[in-house]
């Protein structure tokens, strides 16, 4: 345990320091630590999945106050959490399937079960029950059994296993298998955050035409592979790259961009609005997808979204599943943006006398927000790496990906 | 939707036809319908004109024939007893001002199921269907008493056909679910409210049009979370909707202003958000509620306000309206205070529909969604 409690320390001394750069390997650290963390973590023989939540949950709380504006911390600390009720839950539907056949068997055991005030219901009619708690609340559960009886299939094991030893041994394999479900659950997590960009890469054939033009702002690692990949498969288009002002790093895109063989013109960000006409989609890279389906791109996308919906032009955001935030962008919790130094914009030498230190002569304020938000509106299509989605669908993936009860931490 | 024309004057001599095929409805009453449910509703609100109540008066003496001379012919004697019994237990849950429609639809179907005589499963099903035939032809115009019926149906047909070997522990548990209900309704209504507190911020600014209880408990709970907010509500004529609620709001020490009407656009600058219910929620994402909504939603759209609906899920309806005529007619009257000639039309519709692209989230107990959820949980639900 101390060694875990010493790994997390140094995470989140990176996380507070802006160490780690960009989402996607965020995310991966992220799961990696948790993946630790579960198996370190010693759990006891009831209510099993309870101790693992509550071990991430902790984690995930420090996690998330080291670094706030990256939603990608919190976004993967839920897909775990969920990973670990999924795992809890089909593996109790299994045992209860087993332990209903051993109950037949047993007059005492169906005697018993009556005694603690279970009916005498079959496994499937508790697996329902208890399915239903998981699955997000939804009209067809509307009128069936509160809550309460998916915490009877635990009391009601528990109670049996206590007659006989066959039924213990079965219970202490169940705690390994747990354990060893929920960590090969965390692997396939892993292996899905470090392969996103291939998969969106992927359908970059279908959305990219022949002889088209293509906008671009700032510099994203799924933009630029979206973009290789169809020059790959013979696409001949071209693109234009907006510098993304005060970091310019547009201009390393363009050059890797040139690099690959792409015909590629730069522009600046006051530009868009006058070359817009002249595109035919604008294809970004995102920092987070919101519940709603709005984007936190980088400063500057709202802009170049803008002028996309006046003359009609396709407005496409590309984005990996670990950027999906199950929260509003109204939440309190989510902070909308950073700011960054303002050595960016200005030379202090230069400005030292006119700027606003507080107390003083100088009225000059310099603000460098880092992000910009993009209502859904103006969306016209997200690419994940489970394919493309309309702004409006976003709840659904949602729904796959979260459990209810993790959105407030 | 075809009669689209100038020719109002055509129009005027061809109505006089369809008005007689209303009538076999109700061949004892007005030849125009005058919805019961937006009346229960303007009786909760205890606005209650002449003209309604002399209607009232005729309804309650034409119940009992009314209910004999709905359903179809093919009833039995038993049957046309039991259609009585469903319309007068329904009514008498509805008087109840803090009831939801849904839930006194459910519950006189629970007594349905208590007075049934049937031995199997399949029985009382078609009992249930029958019950719940006749109370949704009864009143057309109520979107949550029928979706909450199928709501009901759909339920029991799905879970008679599970373990239950035992009829009558499969009935006790209908019967417990359909009281539940009420428990439900309420409980849904204060996940709503839960839900929607981190969409109201210090120092907002709210506009309410009509009285729906769901966004009054959403107030309730923020107050009650020491938010500091002042509230706008119109006047929502002809039910007097924004007296009511301002009353209700001031008990609570929540600043309000009242608006007419006209004067939405006139303060939707200073607005941040507007929050509306809705007696329904259509498939494809719009609501119909009271008249004025699709209004306040377009002005709210085209200076760029959120507008939120707070609805139950129960309230999903499998309609699809392509424009606001193309739904059953809900009228009711309509008092002006002044003696208008018999010559001169009231445009009496008590409800109007907005499309889903107006609004932009829907507060529901299965979340918070974006409107092309409602058609996703129909299809789970009836498909």
């Amino acid at each position: 345990m101390p060694d875990v409690q010493s790994m997390v320390a140094e995470f989140v001394n990176k996380l507070r320091k802006r160490k780690i750069e960009g989402s996607q390997a965020t995310a991966k650290c992220t799961v990696e630590l948790l993946r630790s963390v579960i198996s370190h973590q010693r759990v006891p023989h009831a209510n099993q999945a309870a101790a693992l939540i509550d071990a991430v949950k902790a984690v995930g709380q420090q996690l998330v106050a080291a670094n706030p504006v990256e939603l990608a911390v919190g976004n993967v600390v839920r897909r775990v959490l969920h990973i670990i009720r999924e795992e809890d839950l089909s593996l109790t539907t299994a045992a209860m399937a087993g332990l209903d056949l051993l109950d037949a068997s047993d007059d005492d055991d169906i005697d018993n079960c009556k005694g603690i005030g279970y009916p005498a219901m079959s496994a499937a009619v508790v697996a329902a029950a208890a399915r239903s708690t998981l699955r997000p609340p939804s009209l067809q559960t509307l009128l069936e059994g509160t809550p309460e009886s998916a915490t009877v299939p635990y009391t009601s094991s528990s109670g049996a296993d206590s007659e006989s030893k066959s039924k213990s041994a079965d219970k202490s394999s169940l705690t390994r298998k747990l354990k060893h479900d929920v960590i090969e659950g965390v692997n396939q997590l892993i292996h899905e955050i470090s392969g996103c960009h291939e998969q969106i890469a992927e359908q970059a054939i279908e959305h990219i035409h022949q002889n088209e033009v293509i906008l671009t702002l700032g510099s994203s690692r799924t933009v630029l592979e979206f973009l290789c990949a169809a020059k790959e498969k013979k696409r001949s288009f071209r693109v234009f790259v907006a510098e993304g002002a005060p970091r310019y790093q547009g201009h390393l895109l363009a050059k890797e961009l040139v690099a690959r063989g792409l015909q590629t013109t730069v522009i600046t960000d006051s530009a868009v609005f006058a070359m817009i006409s002249r595109v035919n989609m604008v294809i970004i890279g995102a920092h987070a997808v919101m519940a709603n389906g709005g984007v936190i791109g980088p400063v500057g996308v709202n802009m170049a979204a803008l002028a996309a919906k006046k003359h009609a032009v396709p407005f496409v955001v590309l984005a990996g599943s670990h950027k999906l935030c199950p929260l509003y962008p109204h939440n309190p919790e989510v902070l909308l943006n950073e700011l960054r130094s303002p050595s960016e914009l200005l030379d202090f030498g230069e400005f030292s006398d006119c700027l606003d230190f507080g107390a003083g002569s100088g009225s000059l304020q310099v603000v460098n927000p880092t992000f910009d938000y993009v209502p859904p509106n103006l969306v016209s299509l997200f690419i994940t790496d489970t394919g493309g989605h309309n702004p409006s669908y976003m709840y659904r993936l949602i729904a796959d990906y979260y459990s209810a009860d993790d959105l407030v931490m | 939707m075809w009669r689209r024309t100038p020719s109002f004057i055509l129009d005027r001599t061809s109505t006089s036809p369809p008005m007689a095929a209303d009538t076999t409805r109700a061949p004892i009453q007005n030849p125009d319908s005058i919805s019961a449910y937006y009346q229960t509703r303007a009786a909760h609100h205890g606005v209650i004109t002449s003209e309604w109540l002399s209607q009232a008066q005729a309804a309650v003496g034409g119940v009992s024939d009314s209910g004999d001379e709905h359903p179809v012919s093919s009833l039995t004697e038993l049957g046309n007893e039991k259609s009585f019994n469903v319309i007068e237990e329904f009514n008498s849950w509805r008087k109840q001002p803090d009831l939801a429609e849904a839930v006194a639809a459910i519950r006189a179907l629970a007594a349905v199921i208590r007075a049934s005589e049937a031995t199997t499963m399949m029985e009382l099903e078609i009992e249930l269907t029958k019950a719940s035939d006749t109370l949704k032809s009864w009143d057309t115009t109520s979107i949550s008493l029928t979706a909450g019926c199928d709501l009901f149906i759909r339920y029991v047909t799905r879970t008679s056909a599970l373990e239950y070997e035992d009829f009558n522990s499969a009935k006790s548990r209908l019967l417990e679910r359909a009281e539940k209900f009420g428990e439900i309704s309420c409980k849904a209504r204060r996940i709503i409210a839960m839900l929607s507190q981190d969409f109201i911020f210090d120092g907002c600014t709210i506009l309410v049009h009509g009285l729906s209880r769901v966004v009054l408990e959403i107030l309730k709970t923020a107050a009650q979370n020491n938010k500091l907010f002042r509230v706008l509500c119109t006047e929502g004529r002809p039910d007097g909707t924004g007296v009511l609620l301002s009353s209700e709001l001031s008990k609570l020490d929540i600043p309000v202003k009242l608006l007419l009407d006209s004067a939405v656009a006139y303060s939707m600058d200073e607005v941040d958000m507007v929050f509306v219910g809705a007696d329904g929620v259509v498939e494809s994402g719009g609501i119909i509620n009271m008249m004025g909504t699709y209004q306040i939603a377009l002005v709210a759209h085209s200076m760029n306000k959120p507008v939120y609906v707070a609805a139950e899920s129960y309230k999903f309806a499998r309609l699809y309206p392509l424009d606001q005529k193309d739904m059953a007619p809900a009228l009711r009257p309509i008092e002006f205070g002044l003696k208008i000639p018999t010559k001169v039309e009231v445009e009496r519709s008590a409800r109007d529909y907005t499309p889903p692209q107006y609004l932009t989230l829907l507060f529901t107990d299965l979340g918070v969604l974006s409107p092309s959820v409602v058609s996703d949980e129909l299809i789970q639900l009836y498909l």
